[in-house]
């Protein structure tokens, strides 16, 4: 119980240091949001001062981040100055839209990584471990951006599949499964992209793990009593390699955020991606801030339900 | 359910009885066709091709408006997307580069030049019904011009540094005062819109005008006189604009017009997207393409079924510049000593002679795009010195300028000062346009073979627009700017010295230089001339000075590059924003066309 | 033994692809900045054996490519004039080149770009920004991940806490576009190669959180080991304790680590010139090359365009072998 509270507290200070330091690099950033209108002939230096003052960009650092920490306790996140709206409905829609995003990709990847990584350790040097293994070394070469452009100029030259966006224009007239196909059609090469991106690493760490157990003595003592190799694989080495396997659960979270935040944008799925980039753009303050949060909190949120996984699966730690 | 407004249903018992209405009307529009009307004195009649009505639009913008507010809006696609919903007194014709009358019958100027009296046409009434009187047009400009809601229009409402007077004279003539007499003030007009007193007074008076009209505010409450009305919006997604059926233009046959029954407006990531979004032809029509993305457009157009059209240069001009500003206060050693050549007109007339012109149109812009000399374009066809000399390009004619300036060539070929400093420079470039990154890395390569060793630094744009206009920090720039229109006046913070975006030398307090002095004289002559032949001529002489001393190397000019679906009638694009929906009123889709009025 | 092989052999590999692009101005037949006007967008050379009469040839010759029509941006080959590809040809500006074909015509093995620049040049020259990006970077990372690592491990207490949540909150922030907000407050007045250096310390200071905390558990399972227990008994000092017995430890993992960190590495500097953030112009880099892709012309009409991304896969395949076997080596 100790341990949970202190895991807390610590995800909490973590939290509130990423926020400053968040602020602290955008007003290092030259330029604020009124900026490119200095650039338009027909508006005044003055009437661009003016603006800076009355949304309050002219304060000092302290000043605007307890205005933020206040609109946090409001629970609206502050005021957009590009969409002169509320951030929090603003993060939430995109935010929704990133977690059906990076959730699918996260469920997806994890289901073929156990499967190919169980498949080459049961078989070591074995074809399908081969095979497996020359694909993943395939692919941990290719840069997810290079996949993710490939995946779009794919699109683009078939027209098979949308080029952008995560429903069609006639989405409201559909029916619950047309709406459900468009969404899968539109949401398939950006999970495509995800998921081969992460799943080399996956692949290879499930076969370690696997790999490793398989050496135990209790599994050659299964072995021994005759019981079938797939039980064996499944019953017996799965559950043991639950535990690396758990934590590595904490680092493809982060992993797959980031990426997911590169291929929204360059695949188009209205996602935090764009916005996050967008914002940095613009420098829109309480977005940023926004949506870096938002991250950092889901990042958080990744490892704790790491931690809490492990204490789950390993019996060991239950233990102690 | 959604924060979509009206494009969904709300609740499950609606979603029953609505396919049953639905069924039972024989026709899925949204609202009744108007009946043809005899038109009156009151309405304009356009002169466009008579059309039918039906269909809908689809347009992809490369970001999102951001708020549907006419008072604070100022980005692009804010202002395409309030543009289709609101209507001007005095409006610009984008093909004709003219003025003619909007929502002002007529108007009358004294002979003085500084009173100018408008008559609204009689009987309009926004999209909501509520009827439009001088009392709507005197709160609108009182809006613009307060202080305290700083709306970035009310620079453009100062004459004479004192904002414009506006005086009802009765329900509908409105009687505009300016302090001094101004060259084609009724040019002012267009774009601003006329706000309902009705519906934002209230929000004005609590000093609330500038967060109302949100992106997510509810279609009931706003209101316009232009041909559409919003309908709905998903953020991140699109919106949706559909017929204002009070809108006051109508066709030659007296139909009232817009033929289109909705416009919707798609958010795509980049230009690239929406390039991809019309060659499959989810979109109808897509507006300044660059010459890349033409050229591949241009392949596939007959399997495709859309027509592109190059209408020729358009107003941007990019240019290279130096930096010339005071540098007393900031402590900027490194940029201060290279100001000795940047000062130098030799110098910078040499950068000139070098830069291969030709080799930028035929290289970053395949050869659509137009050399430029000065600063206006030749799709300034009212305002374009005509006179004004084209050298080509000739690298010995700028080695003889920079030895009459008094530098000179190492054995290895680098170029020195007069001091023996080796000439070397940083260009900054804003790191998301391709089309001048390209034109710097040619320019590198062109003054690499003066000798000149020249750095490109791209930098975020907010990023580089603060080095030019807070710290100064920086050596050389390459730049682009549009113009807002065709006549002069617009530019003159660009060319006045003591104007803020007079980019090389920023809002001088005095002129440095005895011709700026002479432009700063002919810019405000012009300015209150009222004869368009005499503005003429001092505006060439404006142009002769620039591109004499050139303290912004003119580069080139992009042609404006348009595409629309076949089918689509009166699609007549113009060089000036808005290039394709300036008459979205009056576009149409023909017999046998297509248009995607949703679901594909 | 086989394992050995493969790292011996890894490594070879290495070593000639990184002299191949350390001597680029010799083996690449163009320098990276020079531009020819006339050639934008050209495909690769085509090499030919068999001439036009049908005779074969040993040597492969190339014609002379034309744009036709003019501004058309479609190339033809002029097989009127043949040119046979030389071998050590003298450059213009002094020095060798490792092949080369004769004035008026060009031996562009992968294409040009928009400027008509030779892409194998810029490849090749490239890859001394990309490739050396990755090892100086993953050298950084690595001593910074080890001094850190090390000194929470073995110190423990309130450094151990502050290193271990230091490394959490760089862990926790989206560098990528972070990185874009920082880069424009970066000075103006360096020349490519401090820029160059500036880029490898960002992505080396970036990345020190993770081989930290590997280091550091090391370092706390090694703390503990028994010879470790009785030398300290023995009166032996903290540095010698940690330069004797508990970093020899780290070795293997080390290595392992950096084998898989240079591609990573690569990547970032791969990534952030992308995204505009790395070398700027004229001096080429992978990533740079690859930024074209980001327009849809180029990813639809120029295929050539795409191969340095696709150079990038067999360097990676080979670090990668390279890890796995010094991962079993040191197990």
């Amino acid at each position: 119980m100790r341990y949970v509270v202190t895991r807390l507290i610590h995800s909490a200070a973590l939290l509130v240091g990423v926020s400053m330091l968040t602020f602290i690099f955008l007003r290092l950033a030259p330029g604020d949001f009124f900026t490119d209108l200095r650039l338009n002939p027909q508006v005044s230096a003055q009437t661009v001062a003016d603006l800076r003052a009355q949304a309050g960009l002219d304060q000092p650092l302290p000043v605007t981040y307890v205005r933020w920490l206040k609109s946090v306790a409001r629970g609206d996140l502050g005021l957009s100055l590009a969409y002169n709206a509320r951030v929090a409905p603003l993060l939430w829609d995109r935010a929704r839209n990133t977690l059906l995003l990076a959730g699918t990709a996260m469920l997806l990847a994890w289901l073929i990584a156990i499967v190919a990584g169980l498949s080459s350790a049961a078989r070591p040097h074995g074809i399908a471990d081969r095979l497996i293994g020359g694909g993943t070394s395939l692919l941990l070469g290719v840069p997810e951006l290079v996949l993710a452009l490939g995946l779009l100029a794919l699109a683009a030259r078939t027209g098979r599949f949308p080029t952008g966006g995560m429903v069609s224009l006639g989405f409201a007239k559909l029916n619950l499964t047309g709406k459900l196909k468009d969404v899968v059609l539109h949401a398939a090469l950006p999970v495509a992209a995800l998921v081969l991106g992460a799943l080399p690493v996956l692949v290879r760490h499930v076969r370690a793990s696997v790999l490793e157990v398989l050496q135990a003595p209790f599994i050659q003592a299964a072995r021994a009593h005759g019981i079938p190799r797939r039980r064996v694989l499944f019953g017996y080495a799965l559950p043991a390699a639950a535990n690396p396997l758990a934590s590595l659960f904490g680092l493809s979270v982060a992993a797959l955020l980031s990426g997911s935040l590169l291929v929204e944008v360059v695949m188009g799925w209205p996602g935090m991606g764009p916005l996050l980039l967008e914002a940095i753009l613009a420098r829109d303050l309480y977005v940023v801030i926004g949506a870096v949060m938002f991250s950092a909190a889901f990042l958080v949120g990744g490892n704790l339900v790491a931690d809490a996984l492990l204490y789950t699966v390993d019996p060991r730690i239950r233990a102690r | 359910m959604t924060n979509d407004k009206g494009l969904r249903t709300k609740n499950r018992g609606l979603a029953l009885i609505l396919p049953l209405l639905l069924a039972a009307t024989s026709s899925a529009q949204v609202e009744p066709r108007p009946q043809p009307v005899t038109a009156t004195e009151e309405d304009l009649v356009t002169a466009g091709e008579v059309g039918r009505y039906g269909g809908g639009l689809v347009v992809a913008e490369r970001t999102e408006p951001k708020t549907l507010n006419p008072v604070v809006s100022v980005d692009s696609t804010s202002r395409e997307v309030i543009g289709r919903m609101t209507a001007d007194l005095i409006h610009i014709n984008r093909q004709t580069l003219k003025t003619e009358p909007a929502l002002a019958r007529s108007w009358s100027v004294s002979r003085d030049g500084r009173s100018y009296t408008l008559k609204l046409r009689r009987g309009l009434r926004f999209s909501d019904g509520h009827p439009l009187d001088a009392d709507d047009v005197v709160f609108t400009f009182r809006a613009y011009l307060d202080e305290k809601v700083n709306s970035p229009q009310r620079d453009l409402l100062m004459v004479g540094g004192a904002p414009i007077l506006v005086t009802k004279l009765d329900a509908d003539t409105v009687r505009f005062d300016l302090a001094q007499p101004y060259a084609a003030a009724e040019r002012l007009f267009d774009g601003l819109a006329i706000l309902p007193r009705h519906l934002l007074e209230r929000a004005y008076r609590e000093g609330k005008l500038g967060d109302t009209w949100g992106l997510s505010t509810a279609p009931a409450e706003i209101a316009g006189l232009g041909p559409f009305r919003l309908k709905g919006y998903v953020p991140g997604q699109r919106l949706v604009l559909e017929r204002n059926p009070y809108y006051w233009k109508l066709d030659r046959r007296g139909d009232r017009l817009p033929y289109l029954d909705e416009i919707t407006f798609l958010f795509v990531a980049s230009e690239d997207a929406q390039v991809m979004r019309f060659e499959s032809g989810e979109t109808d029509m897509v507006s300044r393409l660059s010459s890349d993305n033409f050229s591949v457009l241009e392949r596939q157009r007959k399997e495709r079924g859309y027509r592109l059209e190059d209408l020729g240069p358009g107003l941007e001009y990019n240019f290279l510049f130096f930096n010339q500003n005071d540098l007393g206060a900031k402590d900027l050693p490194q940029v201060a000593a290279k100001q000795a050549w940047f000062r130098d007109r030799r110098f910078r007339q040499a950068v000139s002679a070098a830069v291969d012109r030709a080799a930028i149109v035929r290289l970053v812009y395949h050869g659509r795009g137009a050399a430029l000399w000065s600063p206006v374009t030749p799709g300034n066809r009212l305002w374009m010195d005509d006179e004004l000399p084209h050298p080509s390009r000739s690298l010995d004619h700028a080695r003889e300028l920079l030895r009459s300036a008094g530098f000179t060539w190492k054995g290895d070929g680098a170029l020195l000062d007069a001091r023996g400093q080796a000439v070397e420079f940083t260009i900054v470039t804003s790191a998301g346009n391709t089309e001048r990154n390209e034109m710097a890395t040619l320019i590198e390569n062109d003054l690499s073979q003066l000798g000149m060793t020249v750095h490109i630094v791209p930098i975020e744009f907010r990023a580089l627009l603060d080095r030019l206009f807070r710290s100064y920090d920086y050596e050389a720039c390459v730049l682009g700017l549009v113009s807002g229109d065709a006549d002069p006046n617009p530019e003159m913070n660009v060319w006045l010295s003591s104007g803020g975006t007079h980019v090389w030398h920023v809002g001088e307090s005095k002129p440095a230089t005895p011709w700026e002095a002479e432009i700063d004289r002919l810019m405000k002559q012009q300015l209150t001339m009222l004869s368009y032949p005499r503005r003429k001529r001092l505006y060439d002489r404006v142009q002769a000075l620039i591109a004499e001393q050139e303290p912004i190397v003119s580069l080139a000019s992009p042609d404006i590059l348009v595409g629309a679906k076949e089918g689509l009638g009166n699609f007549r694009a113009a060089v000036l924003d808005p290039y394709t929906l300036w008459n979205a009123e009056e576009l149409f889709w023909e017999s046998g066309g297509s248009g995607s009025t949703g679901g594909r | 033994m086989r394992n050995r092989s493969t790292i011996w052999l890894s490594i070879g590999v290495l070593a000639l692809l990184h002299g191949a692009v350390l001597t680029a101005h010799f083996v690449a037949p163009y320098d990276f900045a020079a531009q020819d006007r006339d050639l934008p967008y050209a495909p690769p050379t085509r090499l030919h054996f068999i001439d036009a009469r049908g005779r074969s040839h040993l040597r492969p010759f190339v014609y002379r490519s034309v744009e036709q029509p003019e501004g058309s941006g479609h190339y033809v080959e002029d097989s009127s004039r043949a040119y046979v590809v030389q071998f050590l040809v003298s450059s213009r500006s002094g020095g060798r080149r490792l092949f080369g074909v004769d004035e008026p015509a060009s031996i562009f093995l992968l294409g040009t770009d928009a400027y008509g620049r030779d892409q194998f040049s810029r490849l090749v020259y490239g890859g001394r920004i990309s490739l050396m990006a990755g090892l100086l970077a993953a050298a950084l990372t690595l001593s910074l991940g080890l001094l850190a690592g090390a000194s929470a491990g073995y110190c423990g207490g309130w450094l151990d806490g502050i290193i271990m949540r230091g490394a959490e909150l760089f862990l926790a922030l989206p560098w990528l576009y972070l990185l874009f907000a920082i880069r424009a407050f970066l000075p103006l007045h360096i020349s490519p190669a401090q820029a160059f250096f500036l880029l490898i310390s960002v992505i080396g200071l970036v990345g020190w959180a993770r081989p930290a905390r590997l280091v550091r558990g090391l370092v706390l399972s090694a703390k503990e080991r028994t010879y470790v227990l009785a030398a300290r008994s023995f009166g032996a000092s903290g540095f010698y304790l940690l330069r004797r017995h508990i970093l020899p430890q780290t070795l293997g993992v080390m290595l392992t680590q950096a084998a898989i960190l240079v591609p990573q590495f690569i990547l970032a500097e791969v990534t952030l010139s992308f995204l505009g953030l790395g070398v700027g112009e004229p001096v080429p880099s992978w990533g740079n090359m690859l930024a074209t892709l980001q327009q849809y012309s180029v990813l639809a009409s120029y295929w050539w365009m795409f191969l340095p991304g696709l150079a990038l896969v067999p360097v990676f395949w080979i670090y990668h072998k390279l890890a796995d076997s010094l991962h079993e080596e040191t197990l």
